[in-house]
């Protein structure tokens, strides 16, 4: 829960005003703190891709929106990730729970996270790769970052930092 | 009645409402129509309109319509869940159902055989769900946006069919910014 609760404060004081997840157990204690926080707006959704175009449109109403999802959530939103958030230059927080980084207990989650870097690389997408509690200090001026140039930008959590939460 | 005639009808109700427009023809037969800053073309992401307006519409205190297609939000079916759990009341989803992908070809779409809009919006927990001919949209549009305590899904049935048309000639940070300066939150622009 320490982890958790370090990274939700970071994002807030980084700006972030609204939430979005695709529920994964790594995600889940933030999920938790999200649900009863009365300062944000936090909402589950079904699909990664649909979630892309309801931050895009809390970015119009002046949010800086965060899209939770597993690493997997980024194969299924690639288009509307192109078409859309970087057409129009909208800041959207991606927070990945990185799914088959070392830890991971699914022998099968190691195929996306073999090409999820390379995916949002080709995509131009700044990462913040975490790995233990000193780099979630990085957060709050990373999700800055996404407001000044105007773009995605994407935290991913290693399998080993949530799950030792 | 055809997309662009219906669009044109609309003028008188959606002039000064927030509308994030469909990607392809949709948009540029509105733009043709009436290009206002008070609205949202698509330029991609094919099936996102209904989310663009939702996220729009948890957001501010003013209406926002969302105008969809059939085979728009066929892409995207997991929408009607979403709307029907969250959708405050300012947000109308109007879906111009004319059983075919306009922008492609006319080629038919599934509301063209037994798929209905209708009951996958009801049995995703929309309520207020309105299905009419062109001609009876507008009323109902008006009736959506006069309520300020339910939201709406309108599906407008009309003829297939196109007008000669061009694509959008303006980049999308204009689009944005524009529509964001509209909206009155902005204060940089
Ligand atoms: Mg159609």
């Amino acid at each position: 829960m320490k982890i958790s609760k370090k990274i939700i404060t970071n994002l807030k004081s980084g700006g972030v005003d609204f939430f979005l997840s695709v529920p994964c157990k790594l995600l889940a204690n933030m999920i938790t703190i999200l649900e009863n926080d009365k300062d944000i707006y936090y909402s589950t959704i079904p699909r990664e891709e649909e979630g892309m175009g309801i931050c895009a449109g809390a970015y119009l109403g002046n949010k800086l929106p965060c899209i939770m999802m597993q690493n997997t959530g980024i194969g299924n939103s690639v288009n509307s990730i192109v078409s859309l958030l970087q057409l129009y230059q909208m800041p959207v927080v991606f927070l990945i729970s990185y799914r088959g980084t070392p830890g991971e207990p699914v022998g099968a989650q190691g195929g996306m996270a073999s090409v999820t870097e390379d995916i949002l690389k080709t995509l131009r997408i700044p990462m913040l790769n975490c790995n233990n509690e000193e780099d979630l200090d990085k957060i709050s001026t990373f999700t800055n970052h996404a407001k000044v140039i105007e773009s995605p930008v994407a935290v991913m959590l290693n399998f080993n930092l949530m799950n030792n939460d | 009645m055809n997309r662009f005639e219906l669009l044109n009808l609309l003028q008188e109700t959606i002039q000064q409402e927030f509308v994030v427009c469909n990607i392809g023809l949709p948009s540029q037969e509105l733009y043709k129509i009436n290009d206002r800053s008070n609205y949202f073309y698509m330029l991609g992401s094919m099936g996102l309109a209904s989310s663009i307006g939702l996220g729009l519409s948890l957001t501010i205190n003013k209406n926002v319509i969302s105008i969809d297609g059939d085979g728009s939000v066929l892409m995207n079916m997991n929408t009607f869940a979403t709307i029907g759990n969250r959708a405050p009341a300012n947000y109308t989803l109007l879906i111009i159902d004319n059983g075919s992908y306009g922008s492609t070809g006319d080629q038919k779409t599934f509301t063209n055989e037994r798929t209905s809009l209708k009951d996958i919006a009801a049995g995703s927990g929309c309520e207020n769900v309105i299905e009419c001919s062109g001609e009876e949209t507008n009323i109902n549009l008006k009736k959506a946006l006069a309520d300020k305590d339910n939201s709406y899904v309108i599906i407008s049935k009309i003829n297939s069919g196109n007008v000669p048309i061009k694509p959008i000639p303006l980049n999308a940070v204009t689009i944005r910014d524009r529509f964001r300066k509209k909206i009155g939150l902005v204060s940089y622009l």
